[in-house]
């Protein structure tokens, strides 16, 4: 396995093999082991000293199933903290298998020069000026780019909001049928990828030389445990592949955790229009599909494919956490929008989630109205347009917030919540206000307790330790490129131990109970919380904002009540 | 008594004239449980059904109010 090193500024490709102690690394566990070691904890994000680095998981391009994940890393210029964003679709299964363990993207181009890095089937890197797809919108510079260099290539590419670089722009990474739909969306690491003058990233998806098995046999017998673990989940099997993680808007309105109206709120009005149960019914009335494979070798399918009236298609995977933002914070209670802005996102290349919430906040200052659903897609519009409005929305919340003098903006780190109001769902306070990457919807994403009855969302009880173990959890099964959906099925002693048969069977070294999830998933975090403090974050930095202790959110009408003294002992290591 | 449900994720697959946004009505005896309830419903325990109350997450053994609407879930987790 090697690791490739593209400096932008000279125009070189270097290829090295894996240093040592990165070897059982992969995914969120080598992005940030790198950055806290590569990247200076102050330097500017957008600036040539900062490096963006992709890196397939662990176990992606095994025969293990839904390892699909990709990440991406840097030091984040909307939250200036370590940042990992993973995304789903076919680049880190064929990255994986072309022998890549990461490529690290250094240095940045001169001023206007703009270039695709093309990994091809037999591993080599080359850069190719991309002056032609300079301002092309993601869907039509994908569709380009498998046209000239074929379809059998995994695209990974920013839209006009990372050419800007706006702080809330993603990196769009292509699905089995070559959209550009899967993001990595979280912490405007589409504006590193546009700062070091990167449009695009290209992955030859032929490649046969992927890692070595140390234990072929076992490795087999192992993954068909961690196969019937994951397809007995009843959510995997049952819920995920006919609503998908929309399922969740139903629950989380009942709860009344749904933040919305600009999080001055638990419960939409009118939410059962956007729940997952109409969308299905929608979807499958209209011809799209409710059951789709987003991502390579995935077996649970959690994905969609939404159509418009016409049954054309509009947005593939419409999920929870879009729903919510574009949805829930704006009040626009109607799925063809939510579809429509989830497909201008994409397109444009930001983030649903900051999107929607920084139009909320705007919204929120009188600047639009609550509900106004073509005023929105206006709005995305401009931020495509990079208008005056749309860098300021593009820049994401606190920057709207700035803007607008609105001082009710539900940032962490910088960074948006998630769909679940810290007030009514107490643990994803402890995550927000404590995960390395700032406000997360799935570093510790607490809900499924709740609805399990293990935790009682509205006390302080097991908040704290649930979510110090999930976030340890989920840190180490990042590091493996597992999506969130398999994960949580092995969140169990037996699933763990099952997934840990697959590691030792790889690198045929055996693990002990405490090396996995538990040991990998601190050493990770360590590093992030690391990088964070060099950086200058301390423990004040840990705190939501304070309307969330001040201001009682309806319908339960409760504060967030989970002191500092705990809030800081999440992580006390 | 009376009481109205509204079934959601795969529940309502096996009730051919369950409408989404009406939801059913159903009678139980005064005092019953919400496991009284799943038990009616013929909800089996694999299903992982969870009924919210008022915006509660209740358990299997908690009674069941008067005239109230019961949500019942599958549980399902987020990301
Ligand atoms: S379950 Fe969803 S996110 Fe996970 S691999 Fe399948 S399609 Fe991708």
């Amino acid at each position: 396995m090697k690791l490739i090193r593209v400096n932008m500024h000279k125009k070189t490709v270097t290829a090295e093999s894996v240093p040592e102690d990165y070897k059982e690394l992969g995914g969120r566990g080598l992005t940030s082991t790198l950055i806290n070691r590569e990247v200076p904890p102050k330097c500017d994000p957008l600036g040539p000293e900062n490096k963006l680095i992709f890196a397939p998981g662990f176990l992606s391009g095994t025969p293990l199933p839904n390892t699909s994940r990709i990440s991406v890393g840097s030091k984040s210029p909307l939250t200036g903290t370590i940042k990992e964003s993973n995304a789903g679709g076919t680049a880190s299964r064929a990255l994986a298998r072309l022998g890549i363990t990461a490529i690290v993207v250094e240095g940045q181009s001169k001023q206007g020069d703009l270039n695709l890095l093309r990994i091809d089937e037999k591993g080599n890197a080359s850069l190719v000026s991309a002056q032609e797809y300079r301002g092309m919108r993601t869907y039509r510079c994908t569709e380009k780019i498998r046209k000239t260099y074929g379809e059998k290539n995994s695209v990974l590419c920013i839209g006009p909001a990372g050419e800007y670089m706006l702080t809330a722009a993603s990196i769009q990474s292509s699905d089995v049928d070559g959209h550009p739909c899967r993001a990595a969306a979280r912490g405007g690491l589409g504006a590193v990828m546009g700062s070091k003058g990167l449009k695009a990233l290209i992955v030859d998806q032929r490649g046969k030389s992927a890692d070595t098995i140390a234990d072929p046999e076992a490795f087999r017998e192992a993954v068909k445990k961690v196969v019937k673990i994951v397809k007995d989940d009843h959510m995997n099997s049952e819920v995920m592949p006919k609503l998908g993680t929309a399922g969740l808007v139903a629950p989380v309105n009942t709860m009344g955790a749904f933040p919305c109206y600009n999080a001055k709120k638990g419960e939409l009005d009118g939410w059962e229009k956007i729940s997952g149960e109409v969308m299905a019914d929608l979807i499958r009335k209209r011809g799209g599909k409710t059951t789709h494979t987003g991502c390579s070798q995935c077996i649970i399918h959690c994905s969609n494919v939404f159509v418009d009236k016409g049954g054309k298609y509009i947005t593939s995977s419409l999920e929870y956490e879009t729903i919510w933002a574009m949805g829930g914070m704006t009040a626009i209670a109607d799925l063809d929008t939510i579809a429509r802005l989830d497909n201008l996102c994409d397109d444009i290349g930001v983030d649903t989630m900051s999107t929607g919430v920084a139009i909320a906040v705007a919204m929120d200052a009188g600047y639009r109205a609550f509900g106004d659903g073509k005023a929105a897609i206006k709005l995305v519009e401009e931020i495509g347009s990079c208008t005056e409005i749309g860098t300021i929305l593009g820049n994401g919340p606190a920057a709207t917030g700035r803007y607008f003098n609105n001082t009710h903006v539900p940032v962490i780190k910088g960074q948006s919540i998630a769909g679940y109001d810290p007030r009514a769902m107490l643990g994803h306070g402890v995550t927000f206000s404590t995960s390395p990457m700032g406000a997360d919807h799935t570093a510790g994403n607490v809900v499924g307790e709740y609805l399990e009855q293990k935790l009682d969302p509205l006390k302080v009880e097991g908040q704290v330790e649930t979510s110090r173990y999930l976030q340890i959890a989920m840190a180490a099964f990042d590091t493996m490129g597992q999506c969130f959906m398999a994960n949580v099925a092995l969140l169990s002693p037996e699933g763990e131990e099952a997934f840990r048969n697959v590691i030792s069977a790889k690198t045929g070294i055996r693990l002990g109970p405490d090396d996995f999830p538990h040991d990998m998933g601190i050493r990770v975090l360590k590093a992030e919380r690391e990088f964070n403090r060099k950086a200058g974050f301390t423990k004040k930095d840990d705190r939501l904002p304070k309307f969330f202790y001040e201001e009682p959110l309806p319908p339960h009408n409760k504060v967030f009540v989970i002191s500092d003294e705990e809030i800081d002992s999440t992580f006390d290591f | 008594m009376k009481l109205k449900v509204k079934l959601y994720g795969t529940l309502s697959c096996r009730f051919s004239d369950y409408q989404h946004l009406q939801g059913m009505e159903v009678e139980i005896p005064d005092g019953a449980t919400v496991q009284d309830l799943l038990t009616l419903l013929e909800l089996s325990e694999s299903q992982n059904a969870v009924a919210i109350m008022e915006g509660r997450v209740l358990k299997k053994p908690d009674k069941i109010k008067h005239g109230i609407t019961v949500n019942i879930f599958q549980a399902i987790s987020g990301g």
